[in-house]
């Protein structure tokens, strides 16, 4: 069964140092109301960072990139969305 | 394959072994070898001085540096021999030298010349068993006018052979036991190797010189009543290592990028987000990244089928130069992308870098919290140092 969203990680170089290093712990920080609707993946490089005035680290939830991520932001966008 | 560069198609694989005797802290055995680059020779000594200890030490130390840089100079082992035989100290008491040596000459095209004195014969052995190499008895001074012999022999080596020189401490281990009361014996330690060699046909000379040593260590009951020391060399196959790190300049070579990994006979590590994202695509392969094995301060591994690793481009090739230049900072238990790198590297003999130049003009944003090096840059002083102190062969390819 394919649950609700799926959240990839950008592991690439950029993301990794401007802050995407912990959002490498998300699976484990995700509150139990949620933790069921979310599969976490990572991705090698989203390709995100190539492009003009781009703000990492990225993080890729179903469709819609989340530019300048965090643990906070994305637990945020995924209670809206729901 | 035509874009790679040509490497050498035999390599020679040299390592040592060695304990030192019981509640010594300096040895009497010196085991050194070193590879001379520009005229693709290798040399090996291994000298066993008389008795343990400081002295023995010295006298072996001395006897082995002479003969490496004579035999470097010389290109004949056996006037290397005749001068070191005609400087080394005589026992006063004994009248006996102060310390015996094989020295191993091997030349580009394989040609091995070896010069003993004194200690254990030097094995040699082809195909499974041992090869004679007739060797031929010259007469030298000693130093105090003496005449002594030394034995002079040579052959042209094939892949697969391996030369076994090791020191009396592993011939007359168990000298005295129940079991071997005259020692282990040049016939049993023959045995012993050609046994190894058969249930392992490519059984590195790391793993073999260990083998004899702990044997040897066994035969006296866990104990070393004397130096024991082996060194072995083995002519075999490369082990070849694809590097490929960076996004080809121009991106109609993307296709190239991803044949070469295809196509490459040997282990693969491709280190950089993007990269690993090209071949993916080109090759309709998935790249999955390890969430599950996150390292403390290095973006995580990912797997992807036809490579034996997967990782994140400089900050992980950064690390493992760091590795590199450090040895201490690496120990058996680090298990971090760049550990896993240089092990691989380690593990291999012929090392090719394909380097894409590709710039992430992110990377040089001055905002940025760590420094960035050019990847280029880092690759380049990665392998000089795998040359120069590892003795790997590299190659570097810019696409």
């Amino acid at each position: 069964m394919s649950k609700k969203f799926k959240v990839s990680i950008c592991s690439g170089t950029t993301c990794y140092v401007l802050g995407g290093a912990q959002m490498m712990l998300l699976e484990d920080c995700l509150p139990v109301d949620i933790k069921d609707d979310v599969e976490v993946v990572g991705s090698s490089c989203l390709q995100k960072c190539h492009e003009p005035n781009a703000k990492p680290p990225f993080v890729q939830i179903n469709d819609y990139v989340m530019e300048s991520a965090s643990l906070t932001k994305v637990i945020d966008y995924i209670r809206e969305h729901r | 394959m035509e874009f790679m560069p040509k490497t050498s198609d035999c390599a020679i694989e040299v390592d040592y072994c060695q304990k030192y005797c019981e509640k010594k802290r300096i040895g009497g055995d010196v085991f050194l070898s070193k590879k001379l680059k520009e005229q693709s020779r290798v040399l090996a000594v291994l000298s066993d001085g008389l008795g343990s200890g400081v002295k023995a030490g010295v006298l072996a130390t001395l006897t082995s540096v002479m003969g490496l840089n004579y035999m470097g100079s010389f290109r004949d082992p056996a006037k290397a021999a005749k001068s070191i035989m005609e400087t080394l100290p005589v026992c006063s008491k004994r009248h006996i030298s102060y310390s015996t040596f094989s020295m191993v000459d091997i030349d580009f095209d394989k040609e091995v010349r070896i010069v003993e004195y004194d200690n254990p014969p030097v094995l040699i052995t082809r195909n499974g068993s041992l090869m004679d190499t007739k060797k031929q008895k010259a007469d030298v001074l000693r130093a105090d006018k003496e005449p002594v012999q030394i034995q002079v022999s040579g052959f042209d080596a094939k892949i697969g052979d391996r030369i076994v020189m090791f020191s009396d401490g592993v011939s007359q281990s168990g000298i005295g036991s129940k079991e071997l009361p005259f020692g282990w014996g040049i016939e049993r330690v023959s045995d012993f190797i050609l046994e190894k060699i058969a249930l392992n046909p490519e059984i590195s000379a790391h793993e073999l010189s260990r083998a004899i040593v702990e044997k040897s260590w066994l035969n006296n009951s866990h104990k070393a009543l004397d130096d024991i020391t082996c060194g072995v060399i083995y002519f075999r196959n490369p082990r070849r290592l694809l590097i490929m790190t960076g996004p080809p300049y121009d991106r109609q070579k993307d296709k190239l990028l991803a044949s070469l990994v295809e196509e490459f006979p040997g282990k693969k590590i491709i280190c950089g987000g993007t990269t690993a994202n090209i071949i993916s695509r080109e090759t309709g392969r998935k790249v999955q990244v390890r969430l599950d094995r996150l390292s403390a301060d290095l973006p995580p591994e990912s797997i992807m089928d036809g490579a034996d690793l997967v990782t994140e481009g400089i900050l992980t090739i950064g690390r493992a130069a760091k590795y590199l230049e450090n040895k201490t900072e690496l120990d058996l238990f680090t298990d971090d992308p760049g550990a896993k790198i240089v092990k691989l590297m380690l593990d291999s003999d012929v090392i090719n870098f394909v380097v894409g130049t590709r710039i992430n003009e992110f990377h040089q944003d001055p905002n940025m919290p760590v420094d960035l090096e050019i990847r280029r840059n880092v690759i380049k002083k990665i392998s000089k140092l795998l040359e120069e102190q590892y003795y790997k062969e590299t190659t570097i390819q810019y696409i």
